[in-house]
């Protein structure tokens, strides 16, 4: 059996339990800049839209009455380390997504027994750590998660084994691991809108659509689940990819990807409060030839600018020419603790 | 083509052009230098098209002419020869070698496809004293940022000259470098060119032994910058763009100072480095009672305490930097005693030397860690 565990609006709830004025209040944790976004927001604060990455002026335009919380990282990582000490507490292997996310592998055991664990564990971080948790327990990784997404917060969820494909079957595409919104865009046009439409589909249809991942795709849609939980907590490096629909040439349409894909890792680096001296490109040619080029800051960034002007010079330096692309991606690494932080002697105005 | 030299005389030449060589050109001639004799001399010259290096030495010619051949091969094999005279003839394909007892043929490329020297319409000129254009580029560059996402003009190096005063100007963003000096010869009225930081670093390399550099723009647009000096130039094309108004960030007046021995805060600061660990090297100086006191500590490493006397001016200051950016500006201070200056924990500090060297001002901004 195996858990997922999500702590429910993390930041926030800290953020509430260390300051009781808040309860009750919707919340967002977010920072001060002119391009900050909600990095996570109170339970109170979601009917009005406000949600981890939309922009912070819009979430104050929907909520005024939002309470706007600077984020502390140091004490988020301390709570962290406490509730992942609690996971890994009775020898399981554990396997970090972020600070408040984590599978948890409790071997072979009944389902019961699996609920049973679960439910201790989330009695343990309430009662240590005054934080409650989601938690969803099942036969395999991704349907665990599920289960944990939907019965948020503070839920319990598990399902039987051998009823996956069952559970599956009804729910949208995109709640496949692997499908992102445009590839889910792509499967609707062609009449593919459940995860139980993947699994009905052929050998050669599941080629064809999806080429050589497709039959692992339709697995996880059948609800065979092979991953292990492999337990390695420090995130080492943070990467985004997308395969175009199209073979793409035009340097410009891959500067706009490259540019969205800086914004969604400035966005996760920042809600780790983790900064990167690392940052490189990965192209797969129409060829499938895979070229990778990074490049190192002198100094740690996690301003989204800093990462698209780096991946931006990296793929210059790929030298394409007009050659096709197949898929797109970017990466930081070497990551570190956002602070402390070096200050610039020019503000802002060498970017 | 045909000359008899010694083999030191064009192994230096040879070894000095073939620095500039791109190793990674994907254009064949660019991996030549260009040997061309004439009229009791022979000129060498290299180019990756952005710098080029051109240095001459006397030479018996029997027939003038040139040839190109592979610069780091040409250049490997004249430095295993011992001192003593070598013959060379060259043809559009071949330069073959006859030393001793021994001969060689080296594959050449036709001379007349190795790119042209730049234009040569001549501007402002200067002369500077060859030791103070290397104490400058020595003292400056360093600051030069050396990541090319950052675009050229931060890898490059200001050079502000005005009247006979020049200034060196260099900068990553993070910590500033700046050294003046007076000119031998300088120009009317003010100009300002920025030089590819490796540019100068060739410059000072091959030129530094001599008395003077003169330095001369080329170019109807100047865009371009000759330094030479006896049988050597250099010509390198300018970094077109702005350089960031590094005047407005140099605080014009400070609230607080300290004056320390800068063999001790170097090494102080060494050690405290080690424990500092992570990539920001966070050391923490604070100023009190004419003490100062570094600390350092990370989670793995453990604690550092380092006590060093100073003469304290104005009020006490604690300011953490990355250790790393203090040690290389210390570093380039020659002066026993070192003042640092501050307004606040978060604001630029200044560093610079008690005792200047003589003719010389140089200053340095570095911008602290906020905690």
């Amino acid at each position: 059996m195996i858990a997922h565990f999500d702590i429910d609006a993390f930041y926030a709830n800290v953020e509430i339990r260390d300051n009781p004025d808040l309860r009750g209040k919707p919340v967002a944790v977010a920072g001060s800049s002119r391009r900050a976004v909600v990095l996570t927001a109170s339970y109170e604060a979601r009917p009005f839209g406000v949600k981890s990455a939309v922009p912070l002026w819009r979430a104050l335009e929907a909520c005024p009455d939002l309470v706007v919380v600077k984020p502390n990282m140091q004490k988020y990582r301390e709570v962290s380390h406490q509730i992942f000490a609690i996971f890994e507490r009775r020898g399981h292997p554990v396997q970090g997504l972020s600070m408040d996310e984590a599978f948890v592998d409790f071997g072979d055991c009944t389902l019961d027994a699996g609920r049973e664990l679960a439910q201790t564990i989330r009695g343990e971080i309430f009662e240590e750590c005054r934080l409650t948790v989601s938690a969803g327990v099942a036969s395999g990784m991704m349907v665990a998660k599920i289960l944990s997404d939907s019965c948020k917060p503070d839920g319990l969820e598990s399902l039987a084994p051998g009823r996956e494909a069952e559970f599956l079957a009804p729910l949208p595409v995109g709640r496949l691991w692997g499908v992102g919104p445009k590839t889910q865009t792509r499967l609707q046009e062609r009449g593919i809108t459940t995860i139980g439409d993947v699994a009905a589909l052929s050998d050669e249809r599941v080629r064809a659509i999806f080429g050589s991942w497709g039959m692992e795709l339709r697995d996880l849609a059948r609800g065979i689940d092979r991953r292990n939980v492999e337990p390695e907590r420090e995130t080492k490096s943070i990467s985004t990819e997308e395969t175009f629909e199209y073979d793409v040439c035009d340097e410009k349409q891959l500067r706009e990807l490259l540019r969205e894909q800086a914004l969604e890792l400035a966005q996760k680096l920042e809600k780790e409060g983790l900064s990167a001296c690392t940052i490189g490109i990965k192209i797969k040619r129409a060829d499938f030839q895979i070229i990778v080029r990074q490049t190192n800051l002198a100094e740690p960034t996690m301003d989204a600018q800093q990462i698209f002007v780096s991946a931006v010079h990296c793929l210059q330096r790929a030298e394409l020419g007009r050659s096709p692309v197949r898929l797109l991606g970017t990466r930081v690494a070497s990551l570190v603790a956002g602070e402390p932080k070096q200050q610039t002697l020019f503000a802002g105005s060498l970017q | 083509m045909k000359f008899t030299c010694n083999t030191k005389d064009i192994s230096g030449a040879v070894g000095a052009a073939s620095k500039v060589v791109n190793a990674h050109t994907t254009v064949p001639i660019l991996s030549n230098v260009l040997l061309s004799a004439d009229g009791g001399k022979i000129s060498v010259r290299a180019t990756d098209l952005e710098v080029t290096l051109e240095h001459a030495f006397p030479a018996e010619v029997s027939e003038s002419g040139s040839v190109t051949v592979p610069a780091k091969l040409f250049s490997s094999y004249l430095g295993n020869l011992q001192a003593g005279l070598m013959e060379l003839t060259g043809t559009p394909t071949r330069a073959s070698v006859k030393y001793e007892r021994s001969s060689y043929d080296f594959h050449a490329l036709p001379a007349e496809e190795y790119p042209p020297l730049p234009a040569a319409q001549k501007g402002q000129n200067f002369r500077i004293s060859a030791k103070r254009f290397r104490d400058g580029v020595n003292a400056a560059i360093f600051a030069a940022s050396s990541e090319e996402a950052r675009g050229a003009v931060l890898m490059g190096t200001l050079l502000e000259i005005e009247g006979d005063s020049i200034t060196l100007v260099a900068t990553d963003g993070y910590r500033l470098a700046k050294y003046q000096t007076t000119l031998e010869s300088g120009i009317s009225g003010s100009e300002k060119y920025i030089v590819p930081s490796r540019a100068l670093i060739e410059a000072a390399r091959n030129l530094g032994g001599a008395e003077f550099v003169d330095v001369t723009a080329l170019g109807a647009q100047s865009n371009q910058l000759m330094f030479s000096a006896g049988d050597a130039s250099i010509t390198v094309r300018l970094v077109d763009g702005q350089y960031p108004n590094y005047g407005q960030v140099i605080p014009a007046k400070f609230d607080r100072s300290m004056t320390v021995s800068t063999p001790s805060l170097i090494a102080a600061l060494r050690r405290a480095e080690l424990v500092a660990g992570d990539r920001a090297s966070m050391v923490k100086l604070a100023v009190s009672n004419q003490t100062l006191i570094v600390t350092a500590s990370s989670d793995v490493s453990g604690n550092a305490y380092e006590e060093l006397e100073v003469e304290q001016q104005g009020e006490d200051l604690t300011i953490a930097f990355n250790a790393r950016y203090l040690v290389e500006i210390l570093n380039h201070i020659e002066s026993a005693q070192t003042v640092m200056e501050f307004l606040g924990p978060l604001s630029p500090a200044a560093i610079k030397p008690v005792e200047p060297t003589e003719g010389a001002q140089q200053l340095y901004v570095l911008m602290p860690l906020r905690q």
